[in-house]
């Protein structure tokens, strides 16, 4: 099973699973009182509904036929004074049942967020973003509808078929027997017919996602379809998505205009078969005007609560699987985790050593292979290396995102997992290579380092780092806002902001993973600055890709395949001429290159300032 | 009629998708709302002209049963004529199902049909658009416009449209025939309540609108949020932040709940409210009407019909406000995507026939300059010429008109002043359609689609390709053993829902995709910054293959891939500011190109002072 199957949307199992039912009513528990109120008023409405035609009924026959002017006005005002009663219900039953349904998508977005905040990386690895986003936006919703409008709905529904029937058996049984043989046709076509249109609806909205993704792709590569000539193409293919979209969706529209006028139709035939026994009936004496009436009322009214069943029905199954997924995230159990009788060292300033670890993501692929290393306290370590060599793995045990397959890591000689994951994870300080942040302003982002941080000391922060320039010569300075992910900034500026973070963390270890993508050289020399000020004292692992990061470091480790292949200082490693050399030559010819653009862009800037200058002095 | 659905005739509809959709923008909305269901004209009035019929045969059933009790069951003959009046409930019933089905259906294939023909236009009309549109149109509020807008207006024409029709018919139609058929005094007192249902149901659904879009905004900051966690999740872990986040989260979370609830309490106080209003009207026209009815004012089978049919002048309007508010939403999204249709396309003049049968590469720039802005130059009286089969080198940095030049040549854009020519001929003698199938380009970071890798490669050729053309090509590009490598090969998809390609790996993609497009004159954005030298070597073998035969404009940022090449043109703010052979270049001794070559021959020199070191 592929991951694009398992995180497939819209599949949902056709059968009821009972076990995921009764969880889901679960989600209520709490709230059994007001379940209690919005199913009484339900009842009560649904009861009071029934009841007001046989009222009409009763004015008809105890009024104007029995030519009774105070019946009719004493029935007039019951059914004002109860019309009073059934709106408060409707009130209470809307107001309730709503803010029940609010409160169970809200507890399990909380719920489901707080599972994934301790969910390990492992989890993350294997999940696309996507799929836990829809998780906590789109299910919880879907799910409390049902939970609690479908519910209500439901009830309300069933009730009031009861009670129609109850209240028709008074008037003639013969006819509510009539009705009662109608009525389970009725039902089983209203469920075929919300099924199928359900089908048709989810199709409608897989092939309405592709049709997005094909605007959405065509938009932000015109430019090759431009000069590929592929419009004609193209809109070929365009056409067969949305002509499958139309085929679909025309479908779903058609079986929705056929279901209410077949089920009228249905219940048409019992309204004609109760004129026609009834009619009879009148004959008799054993039926009377108002009866009729009534009946007709009962019936034409009674497709409504049939229809609300099928659809609740229907939409029950939609729930019941996007419930499955939800519970699939929250039932999943992190891998790394404090372990009962851990004990808090104080401070993790100590030697790190590896020994004998082993480490896989994927069991067919081991990443590091019986790994040994003793990492001194304060020493600054460069891990280089080709990509998927195992720096980052390297990395990421060490902050104990991962733990060690087999073997194990010390810290001061402690073994880290007796250790609680918090004294590691709250005593490390991290920089990311595409640098993450989160919206809000400067200062906040700063201040993610330690909450309880003065303004003045996030400014240091930002001093130490360097960031505090280019900061101060925003408009709002440290109030300014950083964009959703922080992209309102450059990849450069975000890094230092993430340094001055770090810094005002004042970690025990620090961890850097520096940016490929070209910064200017300006704000190039600024991180270095700020990295060595963290650096300073500290134990430090950084994934170089700067000469002058790697030079500065006190070890520099090549890994590759998951082994350590050279080890050792700038000029030792430079001195067998092995694969560190190799490297080193044609990174530092590269960075030479680069400086070719600079060449250009001191030229432009020279002219900038004289343009600025002429301007100034116009 | 069957309850079994029947694939529906779809042939029929498509032939339309040739309308012409920029004819419907001139006019006003509801004007320009009618030119744009052209061709769906008939299916909407019949939509419409069904809906009387079903609301009629509704009636009908109410004066059917007053006739029955009037006039069947207080006089003698009941067994005869009983059985037809049976059958008469069957027969409206049927009828105003049967209409009511049509009347859904007709409005459904107008609004699909047209939704299916304004994507397809939509589609093909940006991607036609020129880059001077697409450069100032932000993709996310372009997607916005084309799929829900569009949804907008299909809705409109489904739902809205023909329920307002059916409720407006509902009112009519009922409070016309207890007017003349039943009583006028009563008639006229139970429309009273009709215009305050109606203002209330406006100013609620103004309201819960506004309430609405608040709860809308706030679900997006919750996802933000959501995302902005998951993406972060390294951060969080890192700082140990998890109760922060959680805090943070709930934040938006519990304002969430606060909004909805806040929306919902307009809908708590509506529908009582409106239940009220109309329950209290309807026991004083129980009562008015009983009271007509035993002074004999009126007979107790007209009192049932009144009594039923009241129910309908009343009730639906309860849904106007929310009917008429979206609608309104609807005329909007309407004027977004007029908005669309109102540039016109860039004339690709496919049927044109070009100057010349076949391209033999010469390309000569004669005193051209352009501007994307008005009064922002890109390029400034450019000239030079290039012999068929030349490689030219471009170089400068980032702004200074290098790309342009590329641009101008495929007609992307249209130069300003001065004449560009293709062999010869003024390149605005050339149908577009034909220069850019003469020219192909190699970006720096080359777009792929997410389509398998072989449709990738296939993309720009319009014929069926065979498997061994592919592989030559992959190969020459080299990439194929790359390809190989993956479970899928060549059918493995590209993007977030398959591989994910590394620069090196995309760009190899996209030279042979050129390869196989076979263009007589070729462009190469040459990025191999961003890879290894084992790629990198792969890549310049990968160009060689590419070059024999063409004429090429490679932008280069390497002296190294601009040494070969036969002209060298140095660009510096829109200007060239050195052009030559790299011999003649490294002779001028202040030039930019020589001190980018004195940098590059500095090199060896200083990693054998760090080894002496």
């Amino acid at each position: 099973m592929s991951d694009g199957q398992r995180f497939e949307e819209e599949e949902f199992s056709s059968q009821f699973n009972g076990s995921t039912v009764m969880r889901l009513l679960g989600q209520l528990r709490p709230y059994k009182l007001q379940v209690g109120i919005f199913l009484a008023c339900a009842i009560g409405v649904s009861f009071m509904e029934s009841y007001f035609t046989l009222l009409s009924k009763q004015i008809v026959d105890d009024g104007i036929v029995a030519g009774n002017a105070d019946v009719i006005g004493s029935l007039a005002f019951r059914y004002g004074a109860l019309m009073v009663i059934f709106a408060a219900m409707v009130f209470f039953f809307i107001y309730v049942c709503g803010r029940l349904g609010h409160q169970v998508q809200y507890d399990l977005r909380k719920k489901m967020f707080e599972h994934l905040q301790r969910l390990s990386f492992s989890y993350y690895d294997r999940t696309p973003v996507g799929w836990m986003m829809s998780r906590l936006t789109s299910d919880p919703e879907r799910v409390s509808n049902v939970l609690t409008w479908g519910l209500l709905d439901v009830t309300w529904a069933i009730t009031n078929i009861l009670a129609s029937l109850v209240f028709m058996a008074t008037i003639s049984w013969q006819l509510t027997l009539i009705v009662a043989a109608i009525l389970p046709v009725i039902i089983v076509v209203a469920i075929w017919f919300k099924q199928r249109m359900l089908v048709e609806y989810r199709d409608a909205r897989k092939y309405n996602s592709m049709i997005s993704g094909e605007f959405n792709q065509n938009i932000t590569g015109v430019r090759v379809v431009k000069s590929m000539r592929r419009e004609n193409a193209n809109l070929e293919e365009f056409n067969q998505l949305t002509g499958n979209m139309h085929r679909s969706s025309y479908r779903a529209a058609w079986l929705s205009a056929m279901f209410l006028p077949s089920v009228q139709i249905i219940s048409a035939v019992a309204v004609g078969a109760v004129a026609w026994f009834g009619g009879w009936q009148t004959t008799t004496g054993a039926l009377t005007i108002g009866g009729i009436q009534a009946f007709i009322a009962y019936i034409t009214f009674m497709m409504w609560p049939v229809s609300d069943v099928a659809r609740v029905y229907a939409e029950m199954q939609h729930a019941i699987a996007s419930a499955e997924r939800m519970f699939s995230l929250l039932d999943s159990q992190p891998e790394v985790v404090t372990r009962e009788g851990s004990t808090d060292p104080g401070t993790i300033k100590g030697d790190i050593v590896f020994e004998n670890v082993n480490f896989f993501y994927d069991p067919a692929k081991p990443v590091l292979k019986d790994f040994s290393l003793t990492i001194k306290q304060g020493e600054t370590i460069a891990l280089v290396g080709a990509t998927g060599g195992g720096k980052s793995t390297i990395v990421n045990l060490v902050c104990r995102f991962y733990e060690p397959r087999s073997g194990r890591i010390t810290i001061g000689g402690q073994d880290y997992t007796t250790m609680p994951l918090d004294a590691i994870h709250s005593r490390l300080g991290m920089v990311l290579q595409t640098p993450h942040l989160f919206s809000g302003t400067i200062r906040e982002n700063i201040r993610y380092g330690r909450l309880n941080a003065t303004d003045a000391e996030v400014e240091a922060a930002a001093k130490l780092s360097g960031a505090h320039a280019f900061v101060s010569s925003l408009e709002s300075g440290y109030d300014e806002e950083v964009g959703e992910g922080g992209i309102l900034l450059s990849v450069g500026q975000k890094q230092l902001l993430s340094l001055a973070r770090a810094i005002l963390a004042d970690p025990e270890i620090f961890v850097m993973d520096e940016a490929t993508s070209s910064v200017d050289t300006l704000t190039e020399a600024l991180i270095q600055q700020g990295m060595e000020v963290v650096m300073k004292g500290r134990t430090s692992f950084v994934i170089a890709h700067r000469l002058s990061t790697i030079k500065k470091a006190d070890r520099i480790i090549v890994i590759s395949n998951g082994e350590i292949q050279e080890m050792g200082s700038h000029a030792e490693l430079l001195r067998q001429r092995g694969y560190y050399y190799n490297l080193y030559t044609q990174q530092f010819r590269q960075e030479l290159e680069r400086s070719y653009d600079e060449v250009f862009n001191l030229k432009a800037s020279e002219r900038d300032l004289e343009v600025e200058a002429e301007r100034a002095s116009a | 009629m069957s309850a079994t659905p029947t694939t529906p005739h779809l042939t029929h509809l498509i032939k339309r998708s040739d309308y012409d959709l920029q004819e419907a923008v001139r006019l006003n909305r509801f004007a320009g709302l009618w030119r744009m269901i052209t061709g769906y004209r008939a299916h909407y009035i019949w939509a419409i002209m069904s809906q009387v019929v079903a609301v009629s045969a509704k009636t009908g059933t109410m004066v059917l049963l007053s006739f029955l009790i009037d006039d069947v069951l207080s006089r003698g003959d009941v067994l005869s004529v009983v059985p037809l009046v049976a059958l008469g409930f069957v027969g409206l019933a049927t009828i105003e199902g049967s209409f009511t089905f049509l009347s859904g259906r007709y409005a459904s294939q107008t609004a699909e049909g047209v939704a299916y023909r304004l994507r397809n236009y939509l589609y093909d009309h940006l991607q036609r658009q020129p880059f001077s549109y697409h450069d100032k149109q932000p993709t996310g509020d372009l997607m916005q416009r084309v799929t829900s807008d569009v949804d907008m207006i299909r809705r409109f024409l489904s739902e809205m449209g023909t329920q307002i029709g059916r409720i407006l018919l509902l009112f009519l139609v009922n409070w016309l025939v207890i007017l003349t058929t039943i009583h006028a005094g009563l008639g006229l007192f139970s429309a009273i309540v009709v215009p305050i249902v109606f203002a209330l149901s406006m100013f609620f659904f103004g309201r819960v609108e506004k309430r609405f879009e608040e709860v809308q905004s706030q679900e997006a900051k919750v996802s933000t949020r959501l995302q902005e966690n998951l993406t972060g999740v390294r951060v969080v872990k890192a700082f140990s932040r998890q109760n922060y986040e959680m805090a943070r989260f709930d934040e938006e979370n519990a304002k969430h709940f606060q909004k909805n609830n806040n929306l919902l309490l307009m809908h708590s106080l509506f529908w009582p409210l409106t239940d009220l209003l109309t329950g209290f009207h309807q026991a004083a026209c129980y009562f008015f009407g009983a009271m007509l009815a035993l002074n004999g004012d009126i007979t107790p089978g007209q009192y049932i019909a009144f009594v039923g049919m009241v129910v309908y002048i009343i009730h639906p309007m309860r849904n106007m406000g929310r009917l008429i508010v979206q609608g309104s939403q609807a005329l909007v999204a309407y004027d977004r995507v007029v908005d669309i249709l109102k540039h016109n396309r860039e004339p690709l003049g496919e049927a044109e026939a070009a100057p010349v049968e076949t391209v033999r590469g010469a390309v000569e720039f004669k005193g051209v300059s352009f501007e994307y802005e008005r009064g922002l130059p890109v390029l400034k009286d450019v000239n030079f010429s290039v012999k068929p089969g030349q490689v030219v080198a471009l170089m400068g940095a980032t702004g200074s008109g290098k790309t342009t030049v590329v641009n101008l040549l495929m007609r992307f854009y249209d130069h300003s002043a001065g004449q560009i020519t293709l062999d010869g001929v003024d390149i605005r003698d050339y149908p577009r359609d034909f220069l850019r199938r003469s020219v192909g380009v190699v970006e720096q970071e080359p777009f792929l689609f997410s389509r398998t890798i072989r449709e990738n490669i296939t993309y720009g050729v319009g014929r069926k390709v065979s498997d061994e053309e592919v592989f030559a090509a992959a190969r020459a590009a080299a990439v194929h053993h790359v390809i190989e490598s993956f479970p899928e090969g060549y059918n493995t998809l590209v993007g977030e829902r398959g591989v994910t390609l590394s620069g090196g790996q995309k760009q190899r993609v996209a030279i042979a995709r050129t390869l196989l497009k076979d263009p007589r004159i070729l462009v190469l954005d040459d990025a191999t910054s961003s890879v290894d030298s084992e790629t990198e070597a792969a890549i310049r073998d990968a160009v060689k293959q590419l070059l024999p035969g063409r004429t090429a404009f490679i932008i280069a940022h390497r002296v190294q891939t601009v040494m070969a090449a036969d002209q060298i043109l140095v660009f510096d703010d829109g200007h060239i500011v050195q052009s030559g052979t790299h011999a003649e270049l490294v002779e001028q001794e202040d030039g930019f190109y020589r001190k980018i070559y004195d940098m590059q021959s500095r090199i060896d020199e200083e990693v054998e002072k760090e080894l002496g070191e």
